[in-house]
């Protein structure tokens, strides 16, 4: 057979049909996750994805949202706000998407944003750039932030320091909008509490060795190290502050001092370090699910491991109760329902499956996620508890909350 | 589906505008710069910040691009006379870093690695899809403004001159050829266009940030210029449209592989990069658009 102009043309003419043929076997609700599965955000990136694939499932598996299947399109960002913005217009443009869930860095999510606003659709994210929050880039309160804003992670560590009876802390920061914002936080309210700061040093990423900043920093004889960093620069700086044998104290974020750095670390460096995470609900029901479907889905790795991906699990479950509530799938309405399914007060749920029979049955929930309790403020910010997690012999030991 | 290829065609503009600049640099005059991007960040920044901060209106921050990105391609290549030629392809790399690590950190100018969000475009963004058209219609036009500009000046005597000192720069030097101007003049022009293509690029997009200019765009630059030919104009263009064009399809093609994680799609389309450019030098070592022999004047 030969292929003349008109076969090709029959071919094509099909090939564009196909997705109405697709739509009326049932819409569905689409939904974009866009994810550094590569790049610096890599450690966290497949994770994040694979979880929102999770909670898509189970969402699914209960019957969807007000009626529809969710459908999932998966991108890459790279940890680069270039790359995610080619990925976020297919996404948005050939796709058509009606909410972009779990960039990571802060940079790709204030490069994505305006592509979002554009489109009128959602976008969900654990950037920790305060920039996000308001105008001009958050000008339709269409963001949310489903991580603490790394100012509030900086009080956080400022009372935990305070608590401790620290009295000379050094800063060090990887720098990003993230790092440096958790470090200037913790200086700002440590100096607000009528303390002295002490050596600040900022780092570039991807480096092999910090040795040179670190001993910047030793060499003010600090008596703690708050740390505004990541997991593959924390794991290096540790080492290299474990090779000098100075004695030293150490607050870090949750996302980096978690058990992946007691692995790669052993019990003896990390002992006694404080890690800060927003009190993800450890014991909470909501957590127990995710715990299950992240060992499920990552080879039976525990879900303390990625802190990212609780909240992209939390990302796919308020979108979709948000959608159940609004019983709608128009941008605002869904938008104005996600404060009512997350915030108090109303009956706590932990799954997507409870709070549609809750809302089905006409009751207000409110939606306790794996990774915090999920209440947002009128800037589409979580504010949540903080916890001081205390290592030691490789355990992680809560042994207070804060709240800011 | 047709703004996302409008959307792609003013981006892949803006990689043609950076792959005339190598053009000229690279393929033309042989000066190496491997530090197209700090280049382009210039410009994104110069432009940036005399619209947004200064009040200016949008041409005026192009035509500060333009003069920033000259005036640093000067510099750069001045500053490497003394030494011998591959040395500015080092400096080039050095100096792409020295403008990302000062971007990143000189918070009070560039906004740190917060960024610039919120550039004015020059044109009114809810227009909607009338903005992008309008942005591509203003970026094709300055794509083809710089192509057939180009392609007189490399036609031009001084054009030739420059092949001259890109093929042999003693030999130039004996005929007469003030070599270290021809250089100066032809890599500050270059910079000057990669400096406009940045620009365009934080008008269009409305945000920029250091981690945007990294190295990989200008090995990206390279690719495209490789494919296309070094040497022409037209094949530095036609380059950068098939570079894009080629990278999207990547994507839409490790969808439709079965049975890979995302992980594993990510590093498909790495390989599909990598396999593509072996293949080029394998079968096509000058290019779609190879440099053509000129004739002497009769």
């Amino acid at each position: 057979m030969t292929i003349t102009r008109r076969i090709v043309l029959a071919g094509s003419a099909g090939a564009l049909a196909m997705p109405n043929v697709v739509r009326a076997q049932g819409e569905t609700f689409r939904v974009g996750a866009l994810n550094p599965v590569t790049g610096a955000g890599s450690p966290y990136g497949s994770g994040m994805q694979r979880m929102i694939g999770a909670a898509v499932e189970a969402i699914n598996a209960a019957g969807g949202a007000n009626g529809r299947r969710i459908e999932l399109f998966s991108e890459d960002s790279q940890t680069s706000p270039q790359a995610a913005v080619l990925a976020a217009k297919k996404l948005i443009e050939v796709n058509r998407v009606r909410a972009i869930l779990g960039t990571w860095s802060s940079g790709v999510s204030l490069a994505v944003m305006p592509l979002t606003n554009d489109a009128d659709i959602l976008l969900m994210h654990t950037s920790g750039a305060p920039a996000l929050s308001t105008p001009p880039v958050n000008a339709k309160s269409l963001g949310f932030r489903f991580q603490a804003t790394n100012d509030r992670f900086g009080r956080a560590f400022a009372e935990i320091a305070a608590r401790e009876g620290f009295r000379r802390p050094a800063t060090m920061a990887f720098n990003n909008a993230s790092g440096i914002g958790n470090t200037d936080g913790f200086r700002r309210a440590w100096a607000a509490k009528g303390n002295q700061n002490g050596e600040h040093v900022v780092y570039e990423p991807n480096q092999p060795s910090y040795r040179a900043e670190l001993l910047r920093v030793l060499n003010t004889r600090p008596d703690v190290i708050v740390m505004g960093s990541f997991l593959p620069d924390t794991t290096i700086i540790l080492r290299e502050w474990f090779q000098t044998g100075t004695p030293m104290k150490w607050i870090i974020p949750g996302w980096a001092a978690n058990p992946q750095l007691v692995q790669a670390l052993g019990p003896a460096v990390t002992q006694g370090i404080i890690a800060v995470e927003s009190v993800s609900n450890e014991g909470a029901p909501a957590f127990a699910a995710f715990d299950a479907a992240h060992r499920r889905a990552m080879g039976n790795q525990p879900g303390t491991a990625n802190a990212y991906a609780a909240m992209t699990w939390d990302m796919a479950n308020t979108l979709a109760l948000a959608i159940e509530q609004a019983k709608s799938f128009e941008t605002a309405a869904i938008n104005a329902a996600i404060r009512q399914v997350a915030n108090p007060p109303g009956e706590a749920v932990a799954t997507f499956a409870e709070g549609k029979a809750a809302i089905a049955a006409g009751r207000k929930v409110n939606y306790e996620g794996a990774s915090s309790v999920l209440d947002f403020d009128q800037f589409g910010d979580v504010t949540p508890d903080f916890g001081a997690y205390f290592i030691e012999q490789g355990q992680f030991n809560r042994r207070y909350v804060v709240k800011i | 589906m047709v703004s996302y290829i409008v959307f792609l065609l003013v981006i892949a503009g803006i990689y043609a505008l950076l792959a005339q600049s190598l053009c000229l640099a690279w393929g033309v005059t042989g000066l190496v710069n491997l530090g197209l991007a700090g280049f382009f960040a210039i410009g994104a920044y110069a432009s940036a910040t005399v619209v947004k901060w200064g009040g200016a209106p949008v041409p005026l921050g192009l035509l500060a691009a333009l003069a920033a990105g000259a005036i640093a391609g000067f510099v750069v290549c001045v500053s490497t006379l003394r030494l011998r030629d591959d040395y500015l392809a080092i400096v080039t790399l050095g100096f792409a870093e020295a403008v990302r690590v000062v971007a990143s950190n000189e918070i009070w100018l560039t906004g740190g690695t917060d960024g610039i969000s919120g550039i004015p475009a020059g044109l009114p963004r809810d227009w909607g899809q009338g903005f992008h058209l309008a942005s591509l219609a203003a970026v094709s036009a300055v794509v083809g403004a710089v192509w057939l500009a180009l392609r007189r000046l490399v036609a031009s005597p001084w054009g030739r001159a420059l092949r001259a000192v890109r093929e042999d720069q003693v030999v130039a030097a004996v005929a007469g050829k003030r070599v270290t101007r021809l250089k100066a003049e032809a890599f500050a022009i270059s910079a000057a266009i990669a400096a406009l293509a940045g620009a365009l690029y934080g008008h269009y997009t409305s945000y920029i940030a250091p981690e945007i200019f990294q190295p990989l765009v200008t090995i990206y630059v390279f690719l495209a210029v490789t494919a296309g030919g070094n040497g022409r104009p037209t094949g530095a263009t036609v380059g950068a449209y098939l570079l894009i064009a080629f990278l999207e399809a990547t994507r839409f093609a490790a969808e439709v592989v079965p049975g890979v994680s995302a992980l594993q799609a990510a590093a498909l389309r790495e390989m599909a990069v990598g396999v593509a450019l072996i293949l080029l030098l394998r079968f096509r070592q000058r290019g779609i658009f190879p440099e053509l022999n000129q004739k002497a004047p009769a």
